[in-house]
């Protein structure tokens, strides 16, 4: 690594500020503190990650057991939804659509990147906070708005959106209200999302301690500053298609309708010159970016935490972190590879093909590197590293399997199949939420100056290794025969699906199961924070500026400026004294 | 013997009024009981209609015997006696008068992919029962203009659904998105002076009041026809009515 060192911004240091004692709003609720906000946006997302997953968990039963009703709480859904404990297929659309939009927009996304890039990013740039304070507790709250406005509309009349998390027009165009819901919740998030890049960028680049040039960054914090980037330039299409779908649904316009649209039969009045593709191609150019969005910062936190139980300097750090850029850079021109069946040309289909191939090139290549970081260390077998360690081969899976799905000639037949929803979620279930998950351990004691039990950690870890692999590996099987992801009865009426429909009952224990195996986190979240084992402000043995502060950091963070003097992995270095050399030691 | 002074008369006088009393205050029964009955018939020869294949749904094409459906879009009886036609009374009724809708609640059946019946009147508010008989797998999805549209899926196992509608609308179509063929009719009415004709081709509306009304029959293809009745206080007036191809 480099020693050079450059001139950054001076950062304010807490005993620099004048610190006025706030009430409890203003410094629990209203909070412009990024650890607070950090902590707000991390339950928040923890919260609608367990919602999300409650509404799976309903739609597991339906495809396990089609028609048959729910034992115990089925009747309470009512009987426009689930008469007689019997799932209606318009309730199972609802959830489909509900669960894939709470869990990326409400889950993932606020945990991954306002949970833990307001946490740890400041800090670990060695910043006081971010630098728009105010902005980042309006962001927070303009998430929170978005996700009352989600769970808001599942009381309206006709139900929460039923079109997707796609929301594809023109069908979106025509549902019930709750889709209207669906697309003023979208703004709320959007907005939070945009105004939170904006600061993330904005204190990556000015706030950064003295020494800490880009490349001596931790790769967590590369990884939240490309996502801010992707987030910036890849929602703002988003917001103006919700915009134009708004309009179309409330004030008579037709950006989405075609015209000569008939439904049901019958000749929709206010529609003419619109077009349906073009949503797609406005969801998608968020989208696809937004799948990176996902998975970058699950790569930045278990690189963090490989180095640190690896006790090794991350291999090929500089090509990890050029492969990143490119990996942003690349995202914005794969988008169309979902829309291979849109009937597009050969010359458009060849294009997008390509670039998706070429972009998992970096992909394998951060990858590989972290691989290659575990051979020859004294790995530390820790919660944290187990999840991060595991992260790797679920990733892969999820990654080496949309390979074919970028290929237009075989993405033909397995589009809208089970093999997707299984391709996705080895990438953002076993995938990020097992690196969300590592980090939740790894950076707990730096929240809460406690850490987390090892022994719950362990039983956590193991049972959701295991179920993880229950779910989705079946779907994989159940894709490849054909079943479209779409069936609300899991394909009862189709005689090619029966010979898989016995795997829909393993997928669906497997996520039941799953969910159990979540109670020993649940309980060792909140049970920690009294009774964990005390955690000094350095209880990892880590080399990157976070750990230079107090357990936990106090409003300011550092009592002293921190510096940069060296890059962010130095541990087993010959010679030294110890086996880490933190970056802020002189 | 002493007769008794008229008791039995005077009783029977006193019945009379509070039975008249109470015929008159009691709202949504009817003092007088004229009727309007008619018949429909079709003018022509009945054109030959393409009958439904429904080997689609192996269920429903067992239940027709493995042969295509009849079309019911024109069904007519003996003497071209025309099935399925709404008749109701559209203008005449007296103004701010209102009628209890029935507790019984309109019955639809969704048997054979087949609605029955093919064409029902409901009254505001009144229950509109839908059953499946057939097990499978049924969409039920009304396109009314003014009431909101009902569009529910109804799994197998779920047999019976409930709804209702709460504005008065004219004839709307009822459809099936899983089985396109399948289609009924439904008239919501604020009143129950509606009929539907079966295979008969004949209708009475009947317990209006003295005067004069206007009665609307309907036809799934071939449209609407009024005419202006007027009834007295005991009356039954017959109105018959002739359904044509359009002339080409």
């Amino acid at each position: 690594m480099s020693e050079k060192t450059v001139v950054a911004p001076k950062p304010h240091v807490a005993h620099e500020v004048h610190h006025e004692e706030l009430g409890f709003w203003r410094k629990y609720v209203f909070s412009t503190d990024h650890k607070v906000i950090g902590i707000q946006y991390a339950v928040t997302g923890l919260l609608f990650l367990l919602f999300g997953f409650s509404l799976m968990m309903l739609m597991r039963w339906q495809l396990a057991y089609p028609g048959v009703p729910l034992p115990l709480i089925g009747q309470l859904f009512g009987e426009a939804r689930m008469p007689g404990g019997t799932m209606l297929p318009e309730f199972y659309n609802e959830l489909g659509a509900m669960h894939g939009t709470i869990m990326v927009f409400l889950g993932v996304v606020p945990l991954a990147v306002g949970g833990f890039g307001n946490f740890v990013l400041p800090l670990q740039i060695g910043a006081p906070d971010m630098a728009f304070p105010k902005i980042n507790m309006v962001s927070y709250w303009c998430l929170f708005l978005g996700g009352i406005t989600m769970l808001g509309s599942f009381l309206v009349p006709g139900g929460a959106a039923q079109s997707g998390w796609t929301s594809y027009a023109p069908l979106s165009v025509i549902a019930g209200t709750g889709q209207t819901w669906w697309l003023i919740g979208m703004i709320f998030l959007i907005t939070s999302s945009l105004l939170g890049a904006l600061n993330f960028i904005t204190t990556t680049i000015q706030l950064r301690a003295k020494g800490l040039t880009f490349m001596r960054f931790p790769f967590f914090c590369w990884s939240q500053f490309v996502t801010a980037f992707l987030l910036l330039l890849a929602f703002p299409p988003l917001e103006a298609a919700g915009v134009m779908q708004l309009m179309d649904r409330v004030a008579g316009t037709s950006f989405f309708l075609p015209s000569g649209l008939v439904v049901s039969g019958q000749a929709l009045a206010n529609t003419g010159g619109g077009n349906p593709l073009l949503w797609q191609h406005l969801f998608w150019f968020l989208a696809h970016p937004e799948v990176y969005v996902l998975i970058l910062p699950g790569m930045g936190i278990v690189a963090e935490i490989i180095a640190n139980n690896t006790r090794k300097p991350l291999w090929g750090y500089r090509s990890m972190v050029y492969s990143l850029v490119f990996l942003g850079f690349m995202s914005f021109i794969v988008w169309a590879h979902h829309m291979f069946m849109t009937g597009m040309g050969t010359t458009m289909a060849a294009f997008f093909q390509t670039t998706t191939m070429i972009i998992s090139i970096p992909s394998v290549v951060i990858l590989t590197a972290l691989i290659i970081s575990l051979w020859g260390g004294s790995i530390r077998y820790n919660t944290p590293m187990l999840f991060a360690v595991a992260f790797l081969p679920m990733f892969g899976i999820g990654g080496l399997t949309g390979l074919p799905l970028g290929l237009n000639i075989a993405d033909i037949p397995l589009h809208d199949t089970y093999y997707v929803i299984a391709h996705f979620h080895y990438v953002v279930a076993p995938g990020t939420i097992f690196a969300l998950m590592a980090g939740i351990y790894y950076w707990y004691p730096k929240a809460t100056g406690r850490k987390m039990n090892e022994t719950l950690g362990k039983i956590h870890f193991a049972g959701s290794l295991i179920c993880m692999n229950v779910i989705f590996m079946p779907m994989f099987i159940i894709g490849l025969a054909g079943v479209s992801r779409r069936l609300f009865d899991a394909g009862t009426a189709y005689a090619f699906a029966q010979p898989t429909m016995h795997w829909n009952a393993v997928s669906s224990w497997g996520a039941w199961t799953l969910a159990l195996f979540q109670i020993p986190f649940i309980f060792n979240f909140f049970w920690s924070i009294k009774k964990g084992a005390v955690a000094d402000e350095n209880p990892w043995q880590a080399t990157t500026i976070e750990w230079s502060a107090p357990s936990p950091p106090p409003h300011g963070n550092f009592a002293q400026v921190p510096q940069a003097y060296r890059g962010p992995y130095e541990y087993s270095v010959p010679g030294a004294g110890k086996d880490f050399v933190p970056q802020f030691e002189a | 013997m002493t007769k008794e002074p008229s008791m039995g008369g005077t009783g029977n006088r006193l019945w009379l009024a509070a039975v008249v009393l109470v015929m008159l205050f009691s709202p949504g029964v009817a003092v007088a009981a004229s009727s309007i009955t008619g018949t429909v018939t079709f003018d022509g020869k009945a054109p030959a209609l393409k009958p439904i294949d429904m080997t689609a749904e192996a269920v429903c094409h067992k239940k027709h015997g493995a042969k295509p459906a009849p079309n019911e879009a024109l069904v007519l009886g003996t003497g071209n006696a025309m099935a399925n036609i709404m008749v109701w009374v559209s203008k005449g009724l007296p103004a701010g008068k209102t009628y209890p809708a029935p507790k019984t609640p309109v019955v639809i059946d969704q048997d054979g992919c087949e609605y029955k019946p093919h064409v029902m009147g409901i009254m505001v508010g009144q229950a509109y029962r839908i059953l499946n008989s057939d097990g499978i797998l049924h969409n039920i999805h009304t396109l009314p203009k003014l009431n909101p549209s009902f569009n529910r899926g109804q799994p197998a196992t779920v047999k019976e659904m409930t709804t209702n509608f709460p504005k008065p609308e004219n004839m709307f179509q009822v459809k099936c998105d899983v089985h396109p063929w399948m289609s009924a009719y439904v008239g919501v009415f604020t009143h129950p002076f509606f009929s539907v004709t079966s295979t008969d081709g004949k209708f009475t509306i009947s317990g209006l009041d003295a005067g004069t009304y206007e009665i609307t029959v309907w036809h799934e293809r071939l449209g609407t026809q009024t005419a202006s009745i007027m009834v007295g206080g005991t009356d039954t007036k017959t109105q018959n009515f002739k359904f044509a191809l359009p002339a080409k």
